[in-house]
């Protein structure tokens, strides 16, 4: 098993196994099992419920980042655009957008009547993987010869061209023919409720299994984060990011890898989208901006770039904080202390707060790749008073 | 085995040869087809080009805006290789500072033209320093400490500030657009040249970008501070060995570039008589489109690219159609990366070994 | 003056198939030409230095043979394919290896790992197959790991610190690291770049001894950039010198190191 630990590891106490089973291990069985249960826990209906199905696929979304940012080293700012491709693909195929088509593949008989394109949730999942696979490639090809930080700009370019023309299509695409593919601001809607197979109809009264599904997919994409870590990929993806030069010396085939890279996030991107489509019961432009990218991007670093677990936590602090503590605060919190003004306002300044108190603490991420925790062992040594002879490099 | 006598050139296939012309080429195509196509599409309708020439010359008042923003976010770019997102936000606070400062000086379209310039200066001068100082507070704390750290954090820093200051002018002065007095009778037209009316607002932003930008490129190339900035973007290490003090030096370079950015910020409430908390949002991502088109870290660069920027932009109203004009500046961008990877004016590193 | 053994070694190296051969190659930078038409092979099975003051354009020169740079003039030829124009990784796979100047490992890996990346081009496990951990990929990761181990300990790194993060390695250590890196895609011709830069005299000499025990052990060919001469007379079985680019002189090791344009450009010129 190629993982790797620093030899120096810092200083927590608690022990590092229990018996022969890793803590860390242990941890993650009874997390997922506290996950699986949650929802019994509480209403069908429950308002937390809803919020944590939110946030389960934001894990997903982080997750397919986390490959491109966090373990190829390309600053990809442009993340909104699988969101967007993945959606759509909903919409296109799981509702009643294109009216003068009839087909129907695996959905439930109240849909076989509509008109429009109706194929079931689990068959859309890998059509929109494709779309945003081959997406990914197309849109990072223009990076491979641009430096860290111009890759960032490209990437950002292309999630705006890419809202764009979400905004502008309904007639026609960059003026060519009347086609209406995205109706624009107005877009698609309603989209059809996923339908699995052996499980009761999913409604918009019961979140329960919404939640289970979200939870499932988040699972799998983890699985499958761990497995790519850890192979010959994972480490051609960290080689590039550690130091591209003595990479493709080593006989990594840089073209191919990062193209890879982008091609893989972008598909759990598109999934996510997908599933978020048919969650929020439409798809339209005003939901494609970059503040959704740089969310996304907050997540992992603020998570611990790089760190499967990491951007998992990343993820679900972010999401919950945006969803539910800044709500219940800026609600709960000016009456307690006898102050009579609506801090609704306040909402995204507080969160910048947050993000900068968050990152100034612990720059490092909540759970940092173990990677990290050996470089930053010689900057917690002496304070970061002295220069490090470690290159922190992300 | 004998070694021919004769230099051997590397064959290059012909993808190759045909990527070289592209590229030397392509370049100068693409700057030019938009001012090309349409001159031509005015010859033909209007038979003279005044209609291209206005489209150019409010998009170079335009541009100096973006050029002066722009120029901040390379600056700190090119010293601790930080991409600054709550730039635009800053320069957005330094247009509510001069709008407000207009009530508080008592500026309004009454006002005598001599009365009018010194109370402009003066604005000029308070929201400059402003913005100069909040941008150095920021640096202090939010960027200073996470000096060591991965280097995606600050990033993150950045935006948390950029959403603070939105979140201030959203308090400030409310969500939606302000209009600010036409002091200066922006739209009125001072002059025509070659046909192309030029307006107050022009001479305005004529009159305040060009010595700022005289002013930056000379102080940077000529200043004992200039050197140790560029001393210190090259190689920090370095320039704290000579004696730098670097952590002053890039306190410095923050100044410099909040005091652009609050100048940018007077000329566009003036210009544009309207100020708007998201306004620093969409320039921001102009200034920073601009900043890396020209070669991120080359403040001339900066300056190109806000200018060219400005040009496209108006163009592309003017003729095209305002809902697409962000994809078609963004267009710009990615094309004029991939024929020249590193910028207008960037440099090309050259890595191994 | 040489013996007449040591002329019978050249005549052998120099009819003998060589692994890498240069032809006129040539690199310019802008105004400055950093290699000017060097034209060089390296025999078969051989240890070859390149030697020249600083800046006479060496690495430059490593960096061409291994893709790194393209070359203006001239062509590169590796075990009899032309490999003038081929991608760095395309290099790596047919069979040359390299280590740097400035010790570039993976910081954040372990050593273990480094070697690992090192074999990327002898191993195949798909994207596919390392999702669903098929049989052949987990023989390949178990063997992989195994020759890793085997190469470290090959190299002289104490098992102990196989698995230490590569940063966190002594400096001759890491040297070793690279050397075991470039040693795990089973190459053909091994490239050196001042491998004994920061070690003292013991250190210089087992590396020398290390670098005939790869020749014998494993048939390779070696190419190193030294600037230490006793490991160059010692260990080298041709010299190259370059200087301001140029090749100014070739040959067995005592024959060059008197010859006067090599003393010339090492110490100016005399009187």
């Amino acid at each position: 098993m190629s993982t790797t630990t620093a030899s120096k590891p810092r200083g927590i106490k608690l022990p590092r196994a229990v018996g022969k089973v890793p803590l860390s291990r242990i941890i993650a069985v009874v997390a997922v099992t506290i996950a699986i249960l949650l929802p019994l826990f509480y209403d069908s209906g429950s308002a937390f419920i809803e919020d944590s199905t939110t946030a389960l696929i934001y894990v997903v979304m982080a997750l397919g980042l986390n490959i491109v940012v966090g373990f190829a080293g390309l600053l990809d700012l442009g993340y909104v655009a699988f969101f967007a491709i993945g959606a759509y693909t909903m919409g296109w195929f799981g509702s009643s957008f294109f009216t003068s088509q009839d087909i129907h593949i695996g959905v439930a008989e109240f849909l076989q009547a509509q008109p429009g394109i109706h194929l079931n949730w689990l068959l859309i999942l890998p059509i929109a993987a494709i779309f945003t696979a081959f997406a990914g490639a197309v849109l990072g090809f223009p990076t491979l010869r641009l430096r860290g930080d111009y890759i960032a700009i490209v990437t950002l370019a292309f999630g705006e061209i890419i809202g764009r023309i979400a905004i502008n299509s309904d007639e026609g695409v960059f003026g060519i023919g009347d086609f209406n593919l995205t109706n624009g601001r107005s877009g698609i809607n309603p989209v059809d409720k996923i339908d699995l197979p052996f499980v009761e109809r999913f409604t918009s009264l019961n979140f329960r299994p919404w939640y289970w599904t979200a939870l499932g997919l988040a699972l799998v994409v983890v699985f499958v984060n761990f497995r790519l870590r850890d192979s010959r990929i994972g480490r051609a993806w960290i080689a590039i990011r550690e130091d591209e030069v003595a990479a493709v010396s080593m006989g990594i085939p840089t073209v191919r890898v990062k193209l890879l890279a982008y091609a893989m996030g972008a598909a759990f991107g598109g999934m996510a989208g997908t599933f978020l489509g048919s969650w929020f019961g439409t798809v339209n432009a005003d939901q494609f901006e970059f503040s959704f990218s740089i969310f996304v991007l907050a997540m992992i670093i603020l998570g611990g770039l790089g760190s499967i677990w990491g951007v998992v936590v990343g993820a679900l602090a972010l999401s919950f904080i945006n969803t539910r503590l800044i709500p219940d605060v800026l609600n709960t919190v000016p009456s307690k202390i006898g102050l009579d003004f609506d801090l609704t306002e306040l909402g995204f300044g507080i969160f910048g707060f947050l993000l900068v108190i968050m990152m100034v603490l612990r720059p490092q991420g909540l759970i940092p790749e173990k990677r990290h925790q050996a470089e930053f062992a010689d900057v917690l040594e002496d304070g970061g008073e002295h220069e490090t002879i470690v290159e922190t490099r992300v | 085995m004998e070694s021919a006598s004769i230099p051997v050139r590397p064959t290059r296939s012909r993808g190759e040869v045909v990527r070289e012309y592209i590229s030397r080429f392509g370049l100068i195509a693409l700057l030019l087809i938009l001012p090309v196509l349409y001159g031509i599409q005015d010859l033909q309708d209007d038979g003279d080009l005044s209609r291209l020439a206005t489209n150019m010359k409010d998009g170079l008042s335009n541009g100096a805006i973006w050029a002066l923003i722009a120029v901040g976010y390379t600056l700190v770019y090119g010293i601790i290789e930080l991409i600054n997102f709550a730039h635009g936000d800053l320069f957005m606070i330094g247009s509510f500072v001069a709008y407000s400062l207009m009530g508080t000086v008592g500026l309004t379209v009454a006002t005598g033209s001599l009365g009018l310039v010194f109370g402009l200066l003066l604005i000029l001068l308070i929201s400059m320093v402003a913005c100069g100082s909040l941008n150095v507070m920021i640096e202090k704390v939010g960027y200073r400490p996470l000096r060591n750290a991965p280097k995606l954090a600050p990033l993150i820093t950045a935006v948390g500030f950029s959403f603070i200051l939105q979140n201030v002018g959203l308090l400030w002065l409310g969500g939606s657009h302000r209009g600010v007095p036409d002091l200066i009778e922006s739209q009125t037209r001072y002059t025509t040249i070659l046909g192309v009316p030029v307006t107050h607002g022009d001479i305005l932003a004529l009159v305040v970008t060009v010595p700022l930008f005289f002013f930056l490129v000379n102080f940077i190339a000529r200043s004992r501070i200039g050197r140790a900035m560029r001393a210190t973007a090259q190689d920090p290490q370095a320039a704290r060995l000579m004696g730098i003090n670097v952590d002053t030096t890039i306190s410095f370079t923050f100044l410099l570039g909040g005091l652009m950015a609050g100048a940018a910020g007077l000329i566009y409430a003036l210009y544009q008589t309207d100020v708007w908390f998201f306004a620093g949002f969409t320039a921001g991502l102009i200034a920073f489109t601009a900043a890396v088109m020209g070669g991120i870290g080359n403040i001339k660069g900066a300056i190109l690219g806000g200018l060219i920027i400005g040009c496209v932009q108006q163009i592309s109203d003017n003729r095209i159609g305002t809902e697409w004009t962000p994809a078609i500046v963004f267009g710009y961008l990615v094309l004029i990366l991939v024929f020249r990877p590193q910028g207008l004016l960037g440099e090309q590193t050259r890595e191994a070994g | 003056m040489s013996t007449p053994e040591a002329q019978a070694e050249q005549d052998r190296l120099n009819s003998g198939p060589a692994i890498l051969e240069t032809q006129y190659l040539t690199k310019i930078f802008g105004g400055l030409t950093a290699v000017d038409g060097v034209s060089f092979r390296v025999p078969a099975r051989s240890i070859v230095s390149i030697i020249g003051p600083n800046g006479a354009g060496k690495t430059t020169f490593f960096n061409m043979l291994t893709g790194l740079y393209r070359p203006s003039l001239g062509s590169v030829i590796f075990d009899g394919k032309n490999v003038t124009t081929r991608r760095p990784d395309q290099i790596t796979a047919l069979g040359v290896a390299r280590t740097f100047q400035n010790i570039r490992l993976f910081g954040t890996m372990s050593a273990v790992e480094n070697v690992l990346v090192g074999q990327h081009a002898r191993l195949k496990a798909t994207v596919f197959g390392s999702i669903f951990r098929t049989p052949r990929v987990r023989h390949e990761e178990r063997d992989g790991e195994k020759k890793s181990r085997e190469l470290l300990s090959y190299v002289g790194v104490n098992a102990r610190r196989h698995d230490d993060a590569a940063s966190f390695l002594s400096y001759g250590d890491q040297r070793r690291v690279e050397i075991a890196r470039a040693l795990a895609s089973d190459p053909k011709l091994l490239l050196l770049d001042e491998p004994t830069a920061g070690m003292n005299p013991q250190e210089s000499e087992q590396l020398t001894q290390f670098m005939r025990k790869l020749r014998d052990e494993l048939n390779l060919s070696i190419l190193l950039i030294e600037h230490d001469m006793k490991v160059v007379m010692g260990v080298s079985e041709q010299v190259t010198v370059l200087d301001h680019g140029e090749k100014i002189a070739e040959g067995e090791p005592q024959a060059v190191r008197h010859d006067p344009r090599v003393v010339e450009a090492y110490l100016g010129k005399q009187g």
